[in-house]
């Protein structure tokens, strides 16, 4: 009984604190997105053509590296988590369930650290 | 088998929101726009890698980007429709899942059923959520399509 208690909360806490991370990673990419997206808005004081430089591009990736570390880990995390997911409400995997975890851990794992080279090769 | 032939059902049923409500309309765009944004994520982190192989690197993607015409501003317009609403309706979602807020309290089940959850504040959040990121995607198309002088 005591077993059967501390699955089920065990796999509601696992969920739960899946949702923590959506709406953490959300509240977030909010504030950070804006950020970018404003870098490349008329706010900037330049065309859309001319925030495309590769000056701009770069000076913006080493002057806000952190902010664009933020963006690009809660991106990743809310937008792979996103697919999973979907995948899990449509494809209702249940003997596979391990499977797709691992397939998108490894995708999140493998986007954030292409973006983690480009900050610190750029930086 | 069985099985599976009813999860299909619920995969295509999932993406039509015809003949439901406000609320299953912005659900299914919340999911289109979320599927949009990270396959140009995948593709925006690829681009932003070039940046490390120096300028020479960084303006032959820029050209290849540049090669597709309008289309290219056209997919950012796209993208920027998608990420507005994304965040807006997102904004809301939170505000509603994670703290209760804009939900109708719980009542009875009586006959007709309508949903609490969709109460007069949901509809004003949803409708205001939706004239917004109108008016920022139209301003956002005229600096992106405008600007290149597409339009």
């Amino acid at each position: 009984m005591a077993q059967r208690t501390k699955e089920r909360s065990g796999t509601l806490m696992k969920e739960s604190w899946n949702m923590v991370v959506t709406y953490v990673t959300a509240a977030l990419l909010v504030f950070v997105l804006t950020f970018h997206l404003l870098l490349h808005s008329p706010l900037a004081g330049k065309a859309f053509e001319d925030t495309l430089s590769f000056g701009y591009a770069t000076g913006n990736l080493v002057y806000y590296q952190v902010i664009f570390g933020v963006l690009l880990f809660t991106a990743v995390i809310h937008g792979f988590n996103g697919l999973r997911v979907m995948a899990v409400e449509w494809l209702h995997p249940t003997r596979l369930a391990w499977l797709l975890n691992v397939l998108v851990i490894a995708l999140m794992a493998f986007f954030i650290a292409v973006g983690t080279v480009t900050l610190i090769v750029v930086g | 088998m069985k099985r599976d032939q009813r999860f299909r059902a619920g995969l295509l049923s999932s993406l039509n929101p015809a003949s439901y409500n406000v609320e299953r309309w912005s659900y299914t765009i919340h999911r289109i726009t979320g599927v949009i944004m990270v396959g140009y994520l995948m593709a925006h982190i690829f681009e932003t890698f070039q940046l490390g192989g120096g300028s020479a690197a960084w303006a032959n993607t820029m050209g290849a980007l540049h090669s597709l015409g309008p289309l290219e501003m056209i997919g950012l317009w796209i993208v920027a429709g998608s990420a507005l609403y994304h965040g807006g309706n997102g904004i809301r979602l939170v505000l509603n899942e994670a703290f209760g807020i804009l939900m109708g309290k719980p009542i009875l089940p009586v006959y007709p059923y309508s949903p609490t959850s969709l109460g007069r504040n949901q509809k004003i959040a949803v409708w205001a959520i939706t004239a917004v990121v109108l008016a920022l995607w139209v301003w956002a198309g005229v600096y992106l399509l405008a600007g290149l002088g597409v339009i």
